[in-house]
């Protein structure tokens, strides 16, 4: 299970409890902070699995659990004021802008593999000049936003488990909370807001530098203009290709911020624990990038825009 | 299990006389689990007075300074701070409270991406306190100068000492001119002597703003040098308490053995 | 919390602009192409099968995209109505008889609608017209077609199959073509009268001669002349002479009608030269006809064609000669 090296801790904390009456001060902590509700709003006990019935005892089912009640009190209280606004520019900041580098280079390898590895094949049908169509195709409907949210989900969703993990177990988030700040909002809804707006950004610009790749790619071979070609791509392509592989960025931003924040918020104390936040939101991201890609094939198919 | 020994339960210090009481636990009771962290605690704290609570590790003397804060939420029991029951606050009446309580973390919870000015300046602004400019400026410098590291202003937190994070971080406590100070065991990890330079600069704050303290600790240097009170937290109840001369005589092991 | 932030501002707005320009390119571009953005003059023409054509289709003149499919509905269970976006700047183009037809834009491609001018000038279509359609011919009724011409290809084939079966097993005209005596004797009797011409002419020369002499009166001739007995001897000569004379004329003429008239070894033989040639000639085109049948003819249609075929001949072999049972036997 995939899920598991985070979740597995939960039981043993448990038991560690248990056997460490009146002892166990840090760990009593960390318990308390594994609860996505702060003390001034709390929810009811019965929302955690604090009484593990054998369906909820699946660490898999908590953490989905989990999962889904940290993305509702995103939308809970995302939508309130205070809004963060600079705070959120700031993370649009770095989590778009420094990121085009890589996603930039990404996504131009990406275009010129994808030309040059084709090219033999559709030479083989004559078919050259469908090239630029079946590059401009695959980009643009799943190769973009594929490739650049697993980027993206190793750089950010990484870079976010660390870095709230770490500032969870130096008492950052709680010093923050202290501060009058509340640190969901300072701190997660930014980041989450941010990757889920940035990410779009990003794969569109990632497609075009792929795109344009292509073009090249196709030139040290061949020779087309880029008139040509841009016409070649667009002929290829409709809305129905376009819209829907941009509007599946945006899930595939929010997955990588949530996980991010929530493996990051929910850390574990000590430095194994931000490790451990920092590997399992890229690899929890990652697979739900892919989960949430065949759900997005599966509906856009039912809208019938395949 | 024996009584609570009653040595001046309920007196303030003498030098400054009857003060207003700040700080009211009554009856705190917190459990993890089967863990019963805290059984009925009880104490209160004075206008200008140092409490050091005094407890072995893990004998909930963080989960308490946490409960007080608002970090934790006590199962029963009343906290009520400055005259206000906390567990009937908003979150925004709880931010307003939090303006007026300091709270030093055990770890120092200097936020690790921002300049030691970013630091002090981070709670000012998110207080909604409308200050201008040059007034932000002033605060920082001063709250800075209390601590004797003013010259810090612009360094990271990683770059300094364990010593000099700890009074940065005393700064940004002390730059919202707090009623009531919250030290997470402030000494805990520190060298002695700098050790000592904090307590000592606990004691200055106490007598410049005229604070009060909320001490955890198990360090009796420490103690002696910052408490004006000493209360003992065993069993998860205040076992005792009194000036650290009249808990340094009881007679009681459980209390004696901290002073040996 | 940065501490040039503005610069970074400046960075994300940089990006977020470059971003967004990006994406509304692409979707502009894109919308161009459908004509999205330009003012549509809406057309129709019902057909009775769109082959699969979708909405966002193109619609062409003369290979020119001109407009796409907006709308596609059945009408009955034969009519298939398409409604379709014409650009305003193809409108003076496209003429009221018009004719919309279904087609593909290239061998695998997408199904287009293609409109083809009309012979007559006509006023320019307007809005909510209804274009005239043509069937084009489907692939199915294309092949159907070919299956019928196949099978009288075959049925042509197995005609003149039959025709050079049956002059291979005709003797008399082999004989006939490879008889070397006749042609020897024609010339013969040719070069025969053509002798007795050359005599027949030295004797009319000496007639001559002596009636010359006789008329002159001199020699043995006049002497001759004034004989009688000899006088009525020579006339008789004369007479046979003509007499003689006459039949090979006649002879001659005959002959000649022979052979110019026909009905005689020697037209046969004339005839029959044609004949070899034409025959010659006749079995190479139905080798090249043969050589022509479509490879598309499957070996399936062959093999059934010309099963029933052989099923004929087998009948017949019955009643077939020796000759004839190997003839098949070679073919098969």
């Amino acid at each position: 299970m995939l899920l598991a090296p985070t979740t597995r801790v939960r039981p043993a904390r448990w038991r560690a409890l248990d056997e460490s009456h009146g002892r166990s001060l840090t760990l009593g902590m960390s318990d308390a902070r594994r609860r996505p509700v702060l003390c001034s709003r709390p929810l009811p006990e019965a929302a955690f699995p604090s009484s593990p019935t054998p369906l909820f005892n699946s660490p898999f089912l908590a953490e989905t659990g989990a999962i889904a009640q940290f993305a509702g009190r995103f939308f809970r209280e995302g939508f309130r004021p205070r809004y963060e606004v600079r705070e959120l520019l700031y993370q649009c900041y770095v989590v778009g802008y420094q990121s085009l580098p890589m996603v930039g280079i990404t996504g131009f390898i990406m275009g010129l593999v994808l030309t040059l590895q084709s090219r033999p094949t559709m030479a083989q049908f004559g078919a050259e000049a469908w090239i630029p169509t079946m590059v401009g195709l695959t980009i643009i409907r799943e190769m973009g936003p594929i490739i650049t949210a697993l980027i993206f989900s190793g750089k950010i969703g990484s870079s976010m488990g660390a870095e709230l993990g770490s500032m969870r177990v130096t008492e950052q988030i709680d010093a923050m909370e202290v501060s009058g700040t509340n640190p969901f909002k300072y701190l997660v809804v930014t980041r989450v807001l941010a990757t889920t707006l940035m990410l779009p950004l990003l794969t569109v610009l990632a497609d075009v530098i792929g795109l344009y790749a292509s073009y090249v790619g196709i030139n040290t071979k061949g020779v087309t203009t880029l008139a040509l070609f841009t016409n070649n791509i667009l002929s290829g392509l409709t809305f129905a290709d376009v819209l829907p592989a941009f509007f599946k960025t945006f899930f595939f931003g929010f997955a990588v911020g949530l996980i991010g924040c929530y493996k990051g918020y929910y850390a574990e104390k000590g430095t194994a624990g931000v490790g451990a936040a920092a590997n399992s939101a890229v690899v929890v991201s990652s697979l739900l990038i892919f989960i949430l890609d065949l759900l997005a094939v599966q509906i856009t198919g039912l809208l019938g825009f395949n | 299990m024996p009584p609570e020994t009653n040595l001046q339960p309920t007196a303030p210090p003498a030098p400054t006389g009857p003060a207003e009481v700040v700080l009211t636990l009554e009856h705190l009771t917190k459990s993890f689990g089967d863990n019963h962290v805290l059984q009925d605690f009880s104490l209160d704290l004075h206008r200008g007075e140092n409490v050091v609570v005094l407890g072995k590790s893990g004998s909930g003397k963080s989960v308490l300074v946490k409960c007080i804060i608002g970090l934790l939420r006590p199962d029963t029991g009343r906290i009520t701070v400055l005259g206000q029951d906390i567990s009937t606050l908003d979150h925004e009446a709880m931010d307003q409270l939090r303006a007026k309580l300091g709270f030093l973390f055990q770890s120092n919870a200097l936020y690790d991406s921002m300049t030691v000015r970013e630091n002090l300046l981070f709670p000012l602004r998110r207080q909604w306190l409308a200050h201008r400019r040059g007034e932000e400026k002033d605060l920082v410098q001063q709250a800075l100068e209390d601590v004797g590291l003013a010259n810090t202003i612009d360094k990271m937190p990683a770059e300094l000492s364990g010593g000099q994070r700890k009074r940065i971080a005393l700064a940004r406590t002390l730059i919202l001119r707090p009623e009531i100070i919250l030290y997470d065991e402030p000494t805990t990890g520190l060298d002695p002597i700098t050790a000592r330079e904090i307590t000592s600069l606990i004691r200055e704050v106490q007598l410049k703003y005229r604070t009060a303290a909320f001490i955890i600790s198990h360090d009796m240097d420490s103690v002696r040098g910052s408490a004006d009170r000493v209360a003992l937290l065993a069993d998860g109840r205040c076992y005792a308490q009194g000036t650290y001369a009249e808990l340094a005589k009881h007679a009681d092991p459980r209390v004696n053995d901290f002073f040996k | 919390m940065p501490s040039n932030s503005t610069s970074n501002q400046v960075r994300l707005g940089l990006f977020v602009v470059v971003g967004v320009g990006c994406l509304l390119l692409i979707l502009y571009l894109l919308g161009s192409q459908q004509n999205l953005f330009q003012k549509s003059l809406p057309v129709q023409a019902d057909f009775r099968n769109v082959a699969g054509l979708l909405p966002g289709n193109n619609v062409r003149l003369g290979g020119i995209t001109v407009g796409t499919v907006k709308k596609i509905s059945i009408l009955s269970d034969t009519t298939v109505r398409v409604e379709m976006n014409l650009n305003q700047e193809a409108q003076p183009f496209v003429r009221r008889n018009a004719v919309a037809s279904i087609g593909t834009d290239g061998l695998v491609g997408n199904t287009i609608i293609n409109i083809t001018a009309g012979p007559a000038p006509a006023p320019v279509v307007q809005a909510g017209d209804v274009l005239a359609t043509h069937e084009q011919a489907s692939l199915d009724a294309m092949l159907a077609t070919l299956d019928v011409s196949n099978k009288n290809l075959v049925g042509i084939t197995t005609g003149l199959r039959e025709v050079t079966d049956k002059l291979n097993d005709s003797k008399a005209i082999w004989q006939l073509l490879s008889d070397e005596q006749l042609p020897a004797d024609i010339s013969r009797s040719a070069r025969n009268a053509a002798a007795a011409s050359a005599q027949l002419n030295g004797a009319a020369a000496d007639v001559r001669q002596l009636t010359q002499g006789v008329r002159r009166g001199q020699g043995p001739l006049g002497y001759l002349l004034t004989d009688e007995v000899f006088a009525g001897q020579l006339g008789h000569a004369a007479r046979q002479l003509a007499s003689t004379s006459d039949t090979l004329a006649a002879t001659l003429n005959g002959l000649q009608r022979q052979v110019q008239a026909g009905g005689g070894p020697a037209q046969a033989l004339l005839t029959d030269t044609t004949a070899a040639r034409q025959l010659r000639q006749t079995v190479g085109n139905v080798a090249q006809s043969t050589a022509k049948l479509n490879q598309s003819m499957t070996a399936l249609q062959h093999n059934f064609l010309l099963r029933g075929y052989f099923r004929r001949q087998a009948k017949q072999k019955a009643r077939a000669t020796a000759d004839s049972l190997e003839q098949v036997g070679r073919v098969r």
